[in-house]
């Protein structure tokens, strides 16, 4: 009896130990300005860049505060914010510290570009610190890894691993449409018009890239970029590429397309001639993944409807 | 007007044949060089035909047509523009660190196309010069409104377009900062861009140029006059002021068309100007001449310079603005070397102010201006805006709320004493109201080594950018120092050295925009003041800092009081002027530079707080000292308050909200107090 007693109660010290674990959440993870340790899984999240905020609401995890809402609204769009409930911290640039503390959040996502706030953030609550954009880094990489570790210290990793899943599903599939099509083969220069002179156009080292090799397409664009993954070009500089196929991200200046129709050099342009200048929405491109899907679904279909020799 | 067009080169002004070699040397490299890249794709022939004709079937030809050779044409076209505008600029103004850019006409163009592109962006597409012409003569008018009453006198003129300048960039930085993602293409054209892939811009713009142009010869002799000097010239009959105005308004309309089409081009008005003259360009005929030819093979050089770079690089970008810096940053360097100013500064031949309020004992208005700083304090940390609107903190609660309110606003505070107290001394000591740390340039040195540290892609920290500002003001005055050793620290050299200082950070910064948004819209936060970047321990730190240096400058109020009795009259006082300057140079040095970490170096307390001080009856030096140091904090510290408040939860820059009060301060002010 003596002896089952003290195996029960062996037995219930364990199902206790096991009970008080199961909630009890507790981890360290290393990032770019020191390391997190959270006793509990967190709340209240603060994003304070769009790659963030756009992480954390593919984990389903909806920010009690971002940087720039408005503008995430419009310039990334997908996924989205819900309409109510968010609360507006201040710009990208120079976040409101009150307006965060007031939040009072249980954890800061953020980047090395707030390392001059690094310690003023880190006394309102603790702070990771992930850069998606550094000199050197490979930005898909880098947001994936944002992605999953988000995923662990927010204890959704299952989620984090379907959409991730799900990306790498979309872009196959996409894949082997254009192969069938077989509209792979020329090169394909990804473009913002700034005015009518000078482009943003989106280079190798770019988040943008992997959408291209993904999709099967070439860069026709050769030199590395900034590490936002862009270079600001003159239109010009895109002559030497007669081969290319033009797509024109959404959007554009206005009264662009009477310039361009107006101009010999644009009209001559091999592949306005060969009407292969594809114009596709808006994708913001200094996001974590999910750009990344966007743009192939958008580039997939407009390469599949055909182009033509103008943009809007 | 000039110390070198004085009679004895007047009577020698044959041109030295080194100048037609010169130009011809400059304009046969820069045209071969531009037309090097292309020999390998066309023969020399097809090349030079691409200037009126081309082969449909051959891209390279269609190229060579619509993209080269309107390049070339644009460049020769637009410096040849500028260099005359330069010219005609300084024969105005007898300064040879005048041009458009310095007048402020860039930023005000700048200023009307920022405001076109978010809030009228169809006339825009509809005419590129309207915005731009309006915005650079709404610069000029608020540059003439201020100097009208001083008779257009030549340094008052060049700080009132520096002034602008601050002014309307303070605003075109506003519209940057909340509204970037819009403005992508204004990083571009801030910087200047020549890229053509059309004939319409260049057939559009030369008639434009050639009219202004020919109306501006017409002034020829008019202008001529104004190098006899004012008294001569009224006495011929010339109506000074009206010619003056006349020019200027040409010079506007030319600069701004040109700006309007390519962006801001820097320097090339002030550098080709400045090298005729260097190479022996005498006559205002030859000035004028040369100076047209020589900036249209200046800029078709730069031009070139930069279209290899970036097709030697990785194919991005260089605006042609950076290398017209390289370019034209020396040539100015050279010029100030070999420059003896002559002129009278405004206001330096009466009181060191040209008027004199009536006076108000000290203590009163000290109690004054303190008690509104108390109320400041009390209201800034107390009635605040918060997510669900705006409320009001007990002061039982204030403990909590002094970790994001109270060290920037200490900080600010402190700013601005140091501000005002470092102003009241360099306007002491040049006796002139219109001097201040940021006309002396150490401002902009730390600002400069700042924009380096973010060009050569370092993540910066704290420390680093308190680190880069100390060593750029420091530079910043070593090499005021070596400039004005000459002249025994007289002040008009260091205002025009700290000028041309300013001028080169401003070319860094429009680098740095044109690369790209991210590290521009941070750079820019930062030169307009991050006071929410403050933490306790710095705001304590800059409070021993600044009571230090105040006990030091209580030591000193008896060099200040003789310095502005004149050189003469102070040595035989027993003062060692040099000594006593350099002195006072570095002790206003070090408070710029501890102030500008804080709130950057564009705000204009430095120069008003003295001002107010004045208005307010505070005549000799101790009170002024005083009371500049307390309406100093005051200012900042409002600022501090309203940059947090006014668009909650974005911030505006405290020192861009302080330029914008400042600035229209200034204008209310010297207009009215102006007149010497």
């Amino acid at each position: 009896m003596f002896t089952r007693l003290f195996t029960n109660s062996r037995l219930l010290v364990v199902a206790l130990a096991i009970l008080a674990a199961a909630p009890s959440f507790a981890g360290s993870w290393h990032h770019e300005n020191g390391t997190l340790e959270l006793d509990e899984r967190p709340q209240r999240i603060v994003a304070l860049n769009w790659a963030a905020t756009e992480a954390l609401l593919l984990l389903g995890v909806t920010p009690v505060g971002v940087a720039d809402l408005a503008g995430y609204s419009y310039w990334v769009a997908e996924p989205s914010l819900p309409e109510s409930g968010v609360h507006n911290v201040g710009t990208r640039v120079a976040p409101s510290l009150e307006a965060i503390a007031e939040l009072k959040p249980d954890l800061i996502v953020t980047s090395a570009e707030m390392a001059p706030a690094a310690d003023l953030l880190e006394q309102i609550a603790p702070t990771y610190v992930v850069s998606v954009y550094r000199k050197g880094s490979q930005p898909f990489n880098q947001a994936l890894s944002m992605l999953t570790t988000l995923g662990q210290i927010l204890d959704r990793e299952e989620r984090a691993q379907a959409v991730i899943d799900d990306i790498e599903q979309t872009l196959a599939r996409l894949r082997a449409r254009l192969a069938n099509a077989g509209v792979t083969e020329r090169p394909v220069a990804l473009v913002n018009f700034l005015d009518d002179r000078h482009v943003r156009i989106y280079a190798p080292n770019g988040l943008f890239q992997t959408a291209l090799d993904a999709l099967g397409l070439t860069n026709a664009w050769p030199h590395d970029g900034n590490f936002w993954g862009f270079s600001v070009v003159g239109l010009e500089a895109i002559a030497p590429f007669p081969d290319a196929r033009l797509v024109v991200l959404s959007p554009t200046p206005p009264g662009l397309s009477e310039n361009l129709t107006d101009s010999p050099f644009w009209t001559h342009f091999p592949p306005v001639q060969r009407d292969q200048v594809y114009q596709v929405d808006a994708v913001w491109p200094f996001g974590g993944v999910f750009p990344v899907k966007r743009l192939a679904l958008q580039i997939t279909d407009s390469l599949l409807a055909g182009g033509s020799n103008l943009v809007q | 007007m000039y110390s070198d067009a004085s009679p004895l080169h007047a009577q020698r002004p044959t041109l030295p044949a080194r100048l037609p070699m010169a130009a011809a040397a400059l304009w046969f490299t820069a045209f071969l060089a531009s037309a090097l890249p292309w020999l390998n794709q066309l023969e020399p022939a097809a090349l030079l035909s691409a200037f009126w004709t081309f082969n449909p079937d051959s891209y390279p030809s269609v190229l060579a047509h619509f993209s080269w050779a309107p390049r070339v044409s644009m460049a020769i076209l637009v410096g040849a523009a500028l260099g005359l505008a330069g010219a005609v600029t300084q024969q105005i103004l007898g300064n040879p660190l005048a041009s458009p850019t310095t007048l402020g006409v860039a930023a005000g163009s700048q200023f009307g196309v920022t405001v076109a592109s978010l809030f009228f962006p169809g006339v825009l597409a509809f005419s590129p010069d309207l915005p731009a012409i309006a915005g650079g003569l709404l610069a000029i008018a608020m540059v003439i409104a201020l100097t009208w009453r001083l008779g257009f006198s030549p340094v008052t003129v060049i700080l009132a377009g520096l002034v602008i300048t601050f002014f309307l960039g303070a605003m075109n930085m506003a519209f940057l900062l909340l509204k970037g993602e819009w403005l992508g293409n204004l990083f571009i054209w801030g910087a200047g861009s020549l890229m053509q892939n059309n004939w319409q811009p260049f057939i559009n713009l030369w008639p434009r140029v050639l009219i202004l142009a020919s109306l501006m010869l017409l002034l020829m002799r008019p202008l001529q006059l104004l190098q006899l000097g004012e008294t001569s010239a009224n006495s011929l009959g010339a109506r000074v002021s009206w010619v003056r105005a006349s020019a200027l308004f040409l010079v506007v309309m030319l600069s701004a068309t040109v700006v309007s089409r390519v962006g801001v081009i820097a320097f090339v008005g002030l550098a080709a100007p400045v090298l005729a003259r260097l190479l022996g360009a005498r006559t205002l005929e030859s000035r004028i001449g040369w100076s047209t030819m020589l900036g249209g093979g200046l800029l078709l050089l730069a031009d070139t310079l930069a279209h290899l770079a970036s097709s030697w690089g990785d194919g991005s970008l260089i605006p042609t603005g950076t290398t017209t810096a390289l370019i034209g940053g020396p040539i100015i360097l050279l010029a100030l070397q070999g420059f003896r100013n002559a002129h009278h500064m405004p206001g330096q031949t009466s009181t060191p102010a040209g008027f004199l309020p009536r006076r108000r004992p000290a203590g009163i208005v000290c109690a004054i201006v303190a008690a509104l700083l108390l109320l400041t304090v009390s209201i800034s940390m107390g009635w605040s805006p918060g997510l669900d609107g705006w409320s009001w903190t007990q002061v039982s609660q204030w403990n909590d709320a002094w970790v994001w309110r109270g060290p920037r606003m200490l900080a600010a505070i402190l700013a601005g004493v140091a501000l005002g107290l470092a102003g009241t001394l360099i306007q002491r000591m040049t006796g002139n109201p219109m001097g201040s740390p940021e006309m002396l340039g150490i401002s902009g040195g730390a600002a400069l080594l700042m924009v380096v540290v973010v060009l050569s892609g370092l993540e910066a920290g704290r420390t680093v950018q308190l680190i880069a500002a100390t060593g750029g003001a420091a530079g910043a005055l070593g090499l005021l120092i070596i400039l004005a050793r000459r002249h025994r620290f007289a002040g008009n050299q260091l205002l025009l050295g700290g000028l041309a200082l300013y001028v080169f950070m401003d070319a860094g910064l429009r680098l740095v925009m044109a690369s790209g948004g991210t590290e521009a819209s941070k750079l820019l936060s930062w030169m307009y003041g991050s006071t929410w970047l403050v933490s306790e321990s710095e705001a304590i730190g800059l409070l021993v800092f600044v009571l230090a240096i105040s006990a030091m400058l209580a030591a000193i109020v008896r060099p200040l009081t003789i310095l502005p009795l004149g050189d003469i009259s102070a040595s035989s006082l027993g003062l060692s002027v040099g000594r006593a300057r350099l002195l006072l140079l570095l002790l206003a040095a070090v408070m710029t530079a501890a102030a500008t970490v804080v709130i950057g170096p564009l705000s204009f307390v430095g120069l008003i707080a003295p001002h107010l001080a004045r208005v307010l009856g505070q005549q000799t030096v101790g009170r002024q000292l005083q009371t500049a140091a307390l309406v100093g904090g005051l200012l900042l510290g409002v600022a501090d308050y309203f940059s947090r408040i006014v668009v909650y939860p974005n911030q505006l820059p405290a020192g861009l909200l302080a330029a914008l009060v400042g600035g229209l301060y200034f204008l209310w002010g010297l207009s009215r107090h102006g007149r010497a």
